[in-house]
């Protein structure tokens, strides 16, 4: 049985740990309205780019021939992309990423396809690299504030690959932000794009207020072809950039919770410690009464 | 002598940058520079990287780095849509340098014709205008 020195050493420590993870919460919280507030800034942008895209899509009297657009026949590689954090200590943040991502490669395998494995954030990188799984490349160091340059890195990377034929469909998997304590795993096709995603017109009508006539008044520079061709790739940076916030948010989010329960439990073994060292104290003191009683005894 | 002025918003993925009244936004697109003024005809157009000026005055001139993004013009407001904004002081020299470098070696390393090369020069294009926005 532990000593009663021991026992008030592992109520120190305990404390200490507790400590760590109390200010590990408050930093999450604080990180995590920072990231709640990027993806309320990325909505104003969101909202523009699409509209115009509809007005675009619009004015063009055909849809370009964009190879993002087109779904392939074959596939026969699939570039799959986890989206994971920098860190641990989160939870189920980046184990469950990684399990999903595995699933998916084994419902693959069967129908033929090859997997090329894309990652964000080290937790995922390494993972994969532990596993000996063929990496096409890889992210990391921004998790804990993404850019959107970091977002058009990935993007960039992706859709070359995608185009030029490395890859014939381009998957994603990300926690999905609902609120603080409570995340899910996202699962979307990235590319091919789904032209109906993209150029579908927006029903809520907050546009309209153009009538035919100015329509063909509009300067276009240059064509509205072209400048769709260069707008409906930019989908794919945004919804990148859309899963890497709402993934920085989860993340942060999880880790929350994760210090919170850690900090409970810390404070219920200081309590059972307690309770254990205040035991021990008092069985040392009855034994010490004892003694000097026994003591008295004898000299009488 | 004093313009008229009209409303310009600019908006990042990262948030909106500038919002207020002013006389002329000079900026370049595909086909060149431009400057537009107030009661300017709908427009729409896609914009290279280089440096946006905003005159909310002769002599109060708001500039930035743009990235690549677009232009619309509709109803005597401008809005302005880039991927990136940054204020010339805020531009690190070294950091874009040594991503213009990559960026050029990655030029260098992709094959011709192919879209990662296509994509990389399009990073060298950024990085130049940037760096050129720093040194004027």
């Amino acid at each position: 049985m532990a000593s009663l020195k021991d026992i008030r050493g592992r109520i120190a420590s305990v404390k200490n740990i507790r400590k760590i993870t109390r200010a590990m919460e408050m930093i999450s919280a604080a990180r995590l309205r920072r990231a709640e507030q990027r993806i309320e800034h990325l909505r104003p942008y969101a909202d523009a780019l699409r509209r115009m895209t509809s007005r675009a899509a619009q004015a063009a009297e055909n849809i370009p021939n964009l190879p993002i657009l087109q779904e392939r026949e074959q596939v026969s590689t699939v570039g799959i992309l986890l989206v994971t954090g920098d860190r641990g200590l989160a939870g189920p943040f980046n184990s469950q990423i990684i399990r999903a991502g595995n699933r998916r490669a084994t419902e693959l395998r069967p129908d033929g396809a090859e997997v090329l494995w894309y990652a964000s954030g080290r937790r995922g990188i390494s993972s994969l690299q532990f596993r000996q799984l063929e990496l096409g490349d890889s992210w990391a160091g921004f998790t804990d504030r993404p850019s959107f340059a970091d977002a058009r890195a990935i993007a960039d990377g992706l859709t070359s690959a995608y185009v030029d034929g490395k890859v014939d469909r381009v998957e994603i998997f990300y926690n999905g932000y609902i609120s603080a304590v409570n995340q899910e795993v996202r699962h979307e096709t990235l590319l091919p794009l789904q032209q109906a995603d993209v150029l579908g017109d927006d029903d809520d009508g907050d546009e309209d207020e153009d009538d035919p006539h100015s329509r063909a008044l509009w300067i276009y520079e240059p064509d509205p072809e072209e400048i769709l061709a260069r707008l409906v790739p930019d989908y794919v940076e945004i919804s990148i950039y859309r899963a890497l916030l709402e993934s920085t948010a989860s993340e942060h989010g999880a880790r929350m919770s994760a210090m919170r329960s850690a900090s409970d439990n810390a404070g219920d073994m200081i309590d059972d410690l307690t309770l254990e060292a205040n035991r021990q104290r008092q069985a040392e003191i009855t034994q010490e009464i004892m003694e000097v009683v026994a003591g008295a005894e004898g000299l009488r | 002598m004093a313009r008229n002025s009209f409303p310009v918003e600019v908006l990042t993925p990262e948030g909106k940058v500038f919002e207020d009244e002013v006389e002329m936004v000079s900026t370049r697109t595909t086909t060149g520079s431009i400057g537009v003024l107030a009661n300017h005809a709908p427009l729409m157009a896609i914009l290279e990287p280089t440096e946006l000026r905003l005159y909310k005055s002769d002599s109060d001139v708001v500039r930035f780095a743009q990235g690549e993004g677009y232009l619309q013009v509709v109803d005597n407001s401008a809005l302005v849509l880039v991927e990136e904004a940054i204020a010339p002081d805020d531009i690190d020299r070294s950091a874009f340098e040594a991503r213009l470098k990559e960026a050029r070696e990655a030029v260098e390393r992709a094959e011709e014709g192919s879209e990662e090369r296509a994509r990389a020069q399009r990073e060298v294009k950024r990085y130049e205008a940037f760096l050129e926005v720093t040194s004027g």
